[in-house]
């Protein structure tokens, strides 16, 4: 009756169904024994595969904890707070350089991984460079097409991580010793609050550079747009030492 | 397997019709033996009830081969034989054919039917049914399926038959046997040349069919046919006529025909041979690829394959129609009648790809551009022949790289089937996808 709740019917599953079973075309292979063949490869792939999907999970927690409706403010303590976050899941998987490298691909290019938050992606992509067993990680980041900020947050001593394509903001900030190159440009906040350690901008550099800065060295191969408030350290442009030097104003022109 | 040593019977008819009959050179192997493939074919054709398309050039005993068959299997004398068939022409009559209204009855109002001695006997053979035109090739559609003969609303049925037609190539008299027919005939086998040497010994030995005829039983046959009885009382009297007549044979030439006892205990033999795992993927694996269309859902000969398909290197992509339920039915039933032939005990690989290029070349319909590859390659068959052998390798070929893996498949099918939970196995061969497709209908 119209307007009256009804429980749809439910079909009768094949179980249920009193009528002849479906054919099975299949049986005289019922009894054929069949061995299902695990060559390495299927192994190596499957173990891939169950690594990355521990890495999507831990990024997928870090979001929900952190990044309230998509939402990401970069302020001191929300980095703080995030990297603590990414470092808690983080720890728990054992990976390897080449899974980090999977990750960044999976980034933008697969539908498991919902979002791409240039912040939280960035912070957590450190914690996985940070606790990885390689001294030497490479992100080949050239063919992403969104910017991942703070890349190579708080890199350790003994750690050296090479970015293949550009940085974002906040590159390298709070350096702890470890050594950054980035093949392409970096964006504002480069080196920021690094303690110790070496940056190596191939390219060009923008605004904001060393802001905070307490020690370590910032190698430009190309134009710095603008320092930051650098307290103790150095920087290079083009092989020239320009901090500590002459005051630089910010360029505004490109 | 020898039973009841019918087997040897067979055989000896075999070998007496290639020592004195059909002279032709063996052109089929199979598992070591060497056969003639129109007399093995026909004689599997009359033993099995299917129905054969001899194909070949004038005069190279298309017609002859099957007569010789037809009556060493079925103990009818060759003037019966003769005086049964149908020739194909233009100004062929349903008449002429199935049966005619019994003039006297009809003329004090009654209808009555005088069947033809083609639609009595249970051998018939149709001559150049390529010259029958298309609309009157329609007319014995049923017939040359089922064995079913209509006239006047009166109807009877063979309870027995095989079926043999002849077709010349394509010449200026000839028309197109239509596809519905085509796809009725079991299997297509060409009737040779012989060959110079064995040519001059067949015009040498003059009216060797003499051997094969008797007066006063083709007198009697003709006279059964004639009569007003019903029919299963006129079989059952052909029958005894034909006994005597094999009798005859027996004494005349040393050579055993088949009684229709001996003919259903044949094919009860046959009937039982079950097909080993490899016969069965293969032949499962050959039907995917001539049916399968990833694009279309199936082969449609009105929707053309597309470049650049995943699929281009399976057979599908060189064919344009689909596989028919028929071909797997007369695949069966002549890889059952060979195993039975040689003696084994199951049908195996070896037997499913002696009769499939057979079984199949009538019923493709090649691509173009596949047939203009190959039509200058050299070789010993009719073209068609040729492309269904070709065919058949190639298949075996992919078969024999991943038979394993195949037959795993199709174990976790049934395995799926009886409701274990297990994922069907990928692949790249369209059989993979045709598990996963009936698998899902299970879990549906």
């Amino acid at each position: 009756m119209k307007g009256t709740p009804q429980t749809k019917a439910r079909a009768p599953r094949l179980s249920e169904r009193r009528g002849p079973a479906i054919q099975n075309p299949f049986q005289e292979f019922q009894s054929y024994s069949f061995f299902t063949k695990n060559i390495p490869l299927d192994r190596i792939v499957q173990s891939a595969e169950g690594v990355m999907d521990q890495i999507r999970m831990g990024y997928e927690k870090l979001l929900e904890e952190e990044a309230k409706e998509l939402v990401w403010m970069v302020q001191y303590n929300t980095i703080i707070k995030a990297y603590e976050v990414a470092e808690r899941y983080v720890r728990e998987i054992d990976y390897s350089a080449e899974d980090i490298e999977d990750f960044c691909f999976a980034l933008e290019n697969t539908q498991k991984i919902p979002y791409l938050i240039p912040g939280p992606a960035g912070l957590y992509i450190s914690a996985l460079c940070n606790y990885a067993k390689e001294e030497e990680i490479v992100l080949k980041l050239s063919e992403l097409k969104t910017e991942i900020n703070l890349l190579g947050f708080r890199l350790t001593k003994g750690k050296r991580l090479l970015i293949e394509g550009d940085g974002g903001d906040f590159t390298g900030i709070g350096l702890e010793g470890g050594d950054l190159v980035v093949e392409g440009n970096a964006k504002n906040w480069t080196g920021a609050g690094m303690r110790s350690g070496k940056i190596l901008v191939k390219k060009n550099i923008g605004l904001h550079t060393g802001e905070w800065m307490m020690g370590g060295e910032i190698h430009v191969g190309g134009r710095v747009r603008g320092l930051g408030n650098i307290v103790e350290g150095k920087v290079f442009e083009r092989e020239k030492m320009v901090f500590p030097g002459k005051v630089r104003h910010p360029n505004m022109y490109y | 397997m020898e039973q009841n040593g019918y087997q040897k019977q067979v055989r000896e008819i075999y070998r007496f019709i290639s020592d004195h009959l059909y002279y032709n050179r063996p052109d089929m192997e199979v598992k070591g033996d060497h056969f003639n493939s129109a007399i093995l074919l026909s004689l599997l054709t009359a033993l099995n009830r299917g129905k054969e398309l001899i194909i070949g050039e004038p005069g190279l005993g298309k017609t002859t081969s099957a007569e010789f068959v037809c009556t060493l299997v079925n103990q009818f004398p060759l003037g019966v034989i003769w005086g049964s068939e149908v020739s194909g022409h233009p100004e062929q009559t349903e008449e002429k054919i199935i049966g005619r209204p019994d003039l006297g009855k009809l003329n004090r109002g009654e209808e009555d039917v005088v069947w033809t001695n083609f639609s009595q006997i249970p051998v018939k053979i149709v001559d150049e049914i390529n010259r029958l035109p298309e609309t009157k090739q329609s007319m014995i559609l049923d017939g040359v399926d089922r064995g079913n003969w209509e006239y006047l609303n009166e109807m009877i049925i063979n309870d027995e038959y095989c079926l043999f037609a002849t077709a010349n190539y394509h010449d200026g008299g000839t028309n197109t046997i239509i596809a519905p027919l085509v796809d009725r005939f079991d299997v297509m086998v060409e009737s040779r040349y012989p060959g110079a040497n064995l040519a001059f010994l067949v015009g040498k030995k003059r009216r060797k069919d003499e051997i094969l005829r008797h007066l006063r039983y083709e007198k009697e046959l003709y006279r059964v046919l004639k009569s007003k009885i019903a029919y299963e009382k006129k079989m059952t009297r052909m029958e005894e006529v034909c006994n005597a007549f094999g009798e005859h044979l027996h004494e005349a030439l040393g050579v055993k025909p088949l009684q229709r006892q001996d003919r259903n205990k044949i094919r009860a033999e046959m009937e039982i041979l079950g097909l080993d795992l490899d016969a069965s993927a293969f032949t499962r694996m050959f039907l995917a690829e001539c049916s399968f269309c990833d694009r279309y859902g199936q082969k449609r000969v009105v929707e053309n394959c597309e470049d650049g398909c995943h699929y281009t290197g399976y057979l599908c992509h060189e064919i344009k129609n689909c596989a028919s339920n028929r071909l797997p039915t007369s695949m069966t039933q002549y890889a059952q009648a060979l195993a039975w032939f040689l003696g084994d005990s199951a049908v195996d690989i070896e037997h499913m790809k002696a009769v499939t290029p057979y079984a199949v070349s009538h019923r493709i319909q090649w691509r173009d551009d596949t047939l203009s590859q190959k039509e200058r390659s050299q070789r010993d068959d009719p073209f068609p022949i040729f492309l269904a052998k070709e065919a058949v390798k190639a298949v075996s070929q992919r078969y024999r790289e991943q038979s394993d893996y195949i037959k795993d498949a199709l174990a976790i099918g049934a395995k799926i089937f009886q409701g274990e939970s297990l994922e069907p196995l990928d692949g790249d061969h369209p059989l993979y996808r045709e598990i996963k497709k009936d698998v899902q209908v299970r879990r549906n």
